[in-house]
């Protein structure tokens, strides 16, 4: 401040841009350990995550980003679904022209209309892999049980959104798809029809069901999604952390760990609170301390300390996977809108159902069920396996096995789980490709 | 530094992508369309006024915002046609070609120049013209998207259109449809198409089965009042040319007409939007007030004469189907001799309602006034000229052909209107176990409740035998066979009595309603596959005037020919076959609301 001659506008105007930038980021781009701590911890957005990250939580052959791939998924999605809220309206008598005018008017209206889609669809997919993912390498037992409810939760709001979401265009594909849909939800006891009576404000689809949808759609499902995903955030970091191979948090490594990448300063970047192990200059020390107490965390994790341990700073390591997994999705998501257009058929014509009339992708295999029989197929089979998801951290309580993709010990969790996933995949199949008139087995060639 | 590398590789990947879509979405079209029309009007320009209006003029979106005309229409047409207005620009190619000018469009000369009646600032391009108004793309803006409900008229064929009509789909003169929005007058001189269309729906017969509002009240068809603002061009002609393509059921006939004629009504069908611009509500309400239908108040005041009555044929179409002299529909029956066919009470009853002389005709009930009914059956009844055929060919040929075919196959001229079908006589199985008798007896007194005539009067009974030899000879050819006789009773074994009829009711819902339907009109769901079609057991004219026997011996062995089976070879008996008979009988009750007040029908065929 001495060497400030005047505060006012002379000095403001000299200062300009840094004044400005400081007063936005209050850290420079970090070239310390020090500095990379304050840039995660500092930040808004990046104190979502942890300072430092397991660096076995960055293999990407082991989580494949799919949960990130969701995530920024659903961000594209919100961004589109605002996008086309400007010139979406929900009656009857306008949506399909409006979807007609997004085809042919609205500036880069087909591209947008068709990121939306793909990036649905595609979400649904991803969501649906991330949950195997999860499974299969264990990460759903102690003590995430509850993230995995709330993934099992994510999974379902995601398939309710694509539906309602799907009735919105108001074309033939998207008036049938939900009355089979919707049929498939009465068929529950007791409160079947009082389902399909509250989802579609009728007793068939129309202006109501229209109207429910849109608000399901844009409003009341994506906050449900946020504070979900939010929560399930929360609890990644809470349980310590994606789930990894015990070995990889084994106090006493059997080799010295490799010095991290990325970190040009890492070999000495061990830092603590109570007495380090590494003899360091008094300043040196005063200058590494990075945090007092924030809280006593139970656990497998905080090793902070005078042990080496194999976690990373999440500013550049996690910051810049995460990036490049962004642009995939994008780049992805882009190229795809750019060569296949979302289908828009003919306008809703209540008296020419199409025959087959089928319901969404995702919901085939569900619906191939139903041909067999109205209540196991799309009632009883579903609940049940939806249960069995839940319950599954509470079934299998067997700790062995985390961290791995088809650990031995986990092989009858593993195949039960397969074989559901496989017969549900293929049920979908048959579905979608081998059924046609009157759900008659046709060949698809 | 792999992430790094990675990274800046996917990154460039998401920007070139980005490259694509905007190169995609931007460098449009119309942006080169307008940057030929500013180089083209700056080379024209004659005078520093009109070099100045062409300088520093940028391409950008030019709409027009028109909210008349019912909902708001944005039109987006000036951005590529930005020569609309500008006269140099007469002789060149479209889209920079100026819209022409022209007296029939109301369009006049002030100081030389020509001024349009019709601004494009006032009317937009899409009220006369259609297509989507917002486009900017040809694709879209011409409403060439086979989804877009108003493809511009006479200009666009859309693609699922057939191939075959769409040529004649082609033509300005197909905006006349448009015109008639708001010059709804009956002849406006500038939509001659639609009087024409007009015309030929009273002249064709239209008018009886379709409703248009304020102009017919026909309910035999969907009514039509808004039919061109349903249905593109290409529905309406298909339609009108061939019924059944759209609809496999309907019994909409095919008239006779020649393109120009399709053309006109097409067009008059366009035209009938539901609405006109011109008209505020209250000039509607008090045109509703003053509405005079122009069939209903007839010739009340006149004597039903005779010539009345043939006036009134040729003024309301009749010869639209019916044969009558040298004039002929190719629809429905000759009637050219009917005063002998037919007396003046049926007449009068079938004309206030065909169905309750034959009750599966589709000829429409005319809102006619009873006087104009009188007069035209007086006229009916004086044609009574015998028609003089020498052999039984030449009969067959003038008389029954028309239904019957001239095969024989039951495939005339009228057979699609017709139900019950005409008889097919090709069939040998069918020919060949019925009586002789009862073909005479049918050609004398004719078929009750079916189309079938009594020629008893037309024809003289060496004339009658002498076709049916001709159709035994030329169509069944086989010989016939001594018939077996069956022992099926004379008289119904069982009584009439309300419990035999509960029976029946309950066995011809376990077996019959296949084919003859629940209702026991013929109309079961497998009546559509089979030829001839089921009987209508509540014909009643029909049903009064076949006996016992007949009835039991068409249930119990079948009618050979036909899809009816043999029953007793299901298991019915002869009692179960009489409970089945009372069930029909108490269907055709005279007190039921479905038969005639007159029982005219009262001979018992054997």
């Amino acid at each position: 401040m001495s060497n400030q001659t005047k505060a006012g506008p002379i000095s403001f105007l000299t200062e300009l841009p840094a004044n400005i930038w400081h007063s936005i980021f209050r850290n420079p781009l970090p070239d310390s350990d020090l500095g990379r701590s304050a840039t995660s911890f500092t930040n808004f957005f990046l104190h979502i995550q942890p300072v430092k990250v397991h660096r076995h939580s960055l293999k990407l052959t082991y989580t494949w980003g799919l949960g990130l791939i969701s995530l920024f998924l659903f961000l594209i999605l919100s961004v589109t679904g605002v996008l086309l809220m400007f010139y979406y309206v929900p009656s009857t008598t306008q949506a399909y022209d409006r979807m007609l005018d997004l085809r042919g008017t609205v500036a880069f209206g087909i591209f947008l209309r068709n990121m939306h889609r793909w990036a649905a669809h595609g979400m649904v997919a991803v969501v649906f892999l991330h949950m195997c993912r999860v499974f299969l390498t264990g990460a759903y037992k102690r003590p995430r049980e509850f993230n995995w409810i709330i993934g099992v939760g994510l999974f379902l709001l995601t398939m309710f959104s694509s539906f309602t979401g799907y009735l919105l265009p108001w074309d033939q594909l998207a008036f049938w798809a939900i009355t089979v849909g919707t049929s498939i939800a009465s068929y529950a006891p007791f409160v079947g029809n009082d389902v399909k009576f509250l989802l579609l404000g009728d007793t068939s689809v129309g202006q109501e069901a229209l109207l429910r949808f849109y608000v399901l759609h844009v409003a009341v499902l994506p906050i449900l999604v946020t504070l979900l995903i939010a929560v399930h955030f929360w609890r990644v970091r809470k349980d310590g952390g994606l789930s990894r191979p015990p070995e990889e948090d084994e106090v006493f490594p059997a080799a010295t760990p490799e010095p991290v990448a990325m970190a040009p300063a890492a070999a000495s970047a061990v830092v603590a609170v109570p007495a380090p192990a590494v003899k360091l200059g008094e300043k040196a020390q005063l200058e590494k301390k990075l945090y007092g107490i924030q809280g006593i965390v139970r656990g497998p994790f905080t090793k902070i300390g005078n042990v080496p341990d194999r976690s990373v700073f999440s500013w550049p390591n996690l910051v810049s996977l995460e990036l490049l997994v962004f642009l995939i999705t994008v780049a992805g998501v882009l190229i795809v809108s750019l060569y296949f257009n979302a289908p828009l058929e003919q306008p809703v014509n209540i008296m020419h159902p199409p025959n087959p009339a089928k319901a969404p992708w995702y919901f085939l295999g569900l619906q191939e069920m139903v041909s067999y029989s109205a209540f196991w197929g799309g009632v009883g089979i579903p609940t049940f396996e939806v249960l069995l998801l839940l319950l599954v951290p509470f079934l299998d309580r067997k700790p062995g096995g985390v961290g791995k993709w088809f650990a031995r010990e986990r092989l009858l969790a593993n195949s039960l789980f397969m074989t559901f996933v496989i017969l549900n995949i293929v049920l979908m199949i048959i579905g979608i490709f081998f059924r046609g008139p009157n759900w008659e087995f046709v060949s698809p060639w | 530094m792999n992430t790094r590398v990675a990274l800046a590789i996917v990154a460039l990947l998401v920007l070139v992508v980005h490259g694509f879509v905007f190169y995609q979405q931007f460098f449009n079209n119309w942006e080169k369309h307008q940057a030929a029309y500013f180089e083209q009007a700056r080379s024209l320009a004659k005078t520093p006024a009109e070099r100045s209006a062409v300088e520093g003029r940028k391409p950008r979106i030019e709409q027009n915002i028109v909210t008349q005309f019912g909902d708001s229409r944005v039109d987006r047409c000036l951005t590529c046609h930005l020569a609309a207005d500008d006269p140099r620009f007469d002789k060149y190619a479209q889209p920079l070609q100026t819209h022409p000018y022209s007296a029939a469009l109301g369009d006049f000369q002030r100081n030389g120049r020509w001024e349009r009646r019709h601004k494009f600032s006032d009317f937009g391009c899409t009220v006369c013209h259609d297509g989507q108004g917002r486009g900017l793309e040809t694709f879209y803006a011409h409403g060439e998207d086979p989804f877009w409900p108003d493809p511009m008229l006479g200009y666009v064929t859309q693609a699922d259109w057939h191939s075959e009509y769409k040529p004649k789909l082609l033509g300005a003169e197909y905006m006349q449809a448009n015109c008639a929005q708001c010059h709804t007058e009956e002849n406006f001189p500038g939509t001659p198409l639609v009087s024409q269309g007009r015309q030929l729906f009273f002249e064709k017969g239209c008018y009886g089965c379709h409703r248009i509002e304020g102009l017919s009240s026909g309910t035999l068809g969907p009514d039509l009042s808004e039919a061109g603002h349903k249905f593109k061009i290409n529905y309406l002609w298909e339609h009108t040319v061939d019924p059944r393509a759209f609809s496999p059921t309907s019994f909409m006939p095919r008239f006779d007409l020649t393109d120009d004629q399709i053309k006109a009504i097409v067009v008059f069908l366009k035209s009938r939007r539901g609405m006109n611009f011109a008209e505020t509500s209250m000039e509607k309400y008090e045109a509703k007030l003053h509405e005079t239908k122009p069939l209903s108040t007839g010739s009340a005041q006149q004597i039903p004469t005779a010539s009345l009555g043939e006036t009134l044929i040729n003024q309301r179409s009749c010869t639209a189907c019916h044969k009558l002299g040298d004039k002929d529909g190719h629809i429905a029956p000759d009637l050219s001799f009917e005063g002998l066919v037919r007396d003046d009470d049926w007449l009068l009853a079938h004309f206030k309602n065909p169905r309750s002389r034959v009750p599966d005709s589709i000829m429409p009930s005319f809102g006619f006034a009873e006087s104009d009914f009188t007069a035209l059956t007086t006229y009916l009844v004086t044609r009574k000229t015998p028609p003089t055929f020498k052999t039984g060919e030449e009969t067959f040929k003038g008389i029954c052909a028309r239904c019957h075919g001239e095969k024989g196959d039951g495939k005339g001229i009228t057979y699609l209107y017709l139900d019950p079908a005409p008889r097919d006589l090709t069939k040998v199985g069918f020919m060949n176990s019925k009586p002789m008798e009862r073909f005479l007896t049918a050609l004398k007194q004719g078929v009750p409740g079916t189309s079938m005539p009594p020629l008893e009067h037309v024809l003289t009974d060496q004339q009658r035998q002498q076709v049916l030899d001709y159709v035994f000879v030329t169509f069944v050819k086989e010989p016939r066979k001594e018939l077996k006789g069956r022992k099926v009773p004379e008289q119904n074994p069982v009584a009439m009595s309300q419990e035999s009829a509960d029976r029946g009711e309950k066995m011809f819902l376990d077996r019959c309603t296949g084919c003859h339907g629940r209702k026991a009109d013929g109309k079961g769901p497998n009546s559509l596959d089979i030829s001839p079609r089921p009987r209508n057991l509540r014909n009643y004219a029909f049903i009064q005037n076949v006996g016992d026997h007949r009835l039991l011996d068409s249930i119990l062995y079948g009618v050979q020919g036909t899809a009816m089976p043999p029953w007793i070879d299901y298991g019915l008996s002869q009692n179960d076959a009489g409970d089945l008979i009372n069930f029909i009988r108490s269907l055709n009750h005279p007190s039921r609301p479905s038969a005639p007040a007159d029982k005219s029908a009262s001979l018992t065929q054997p």
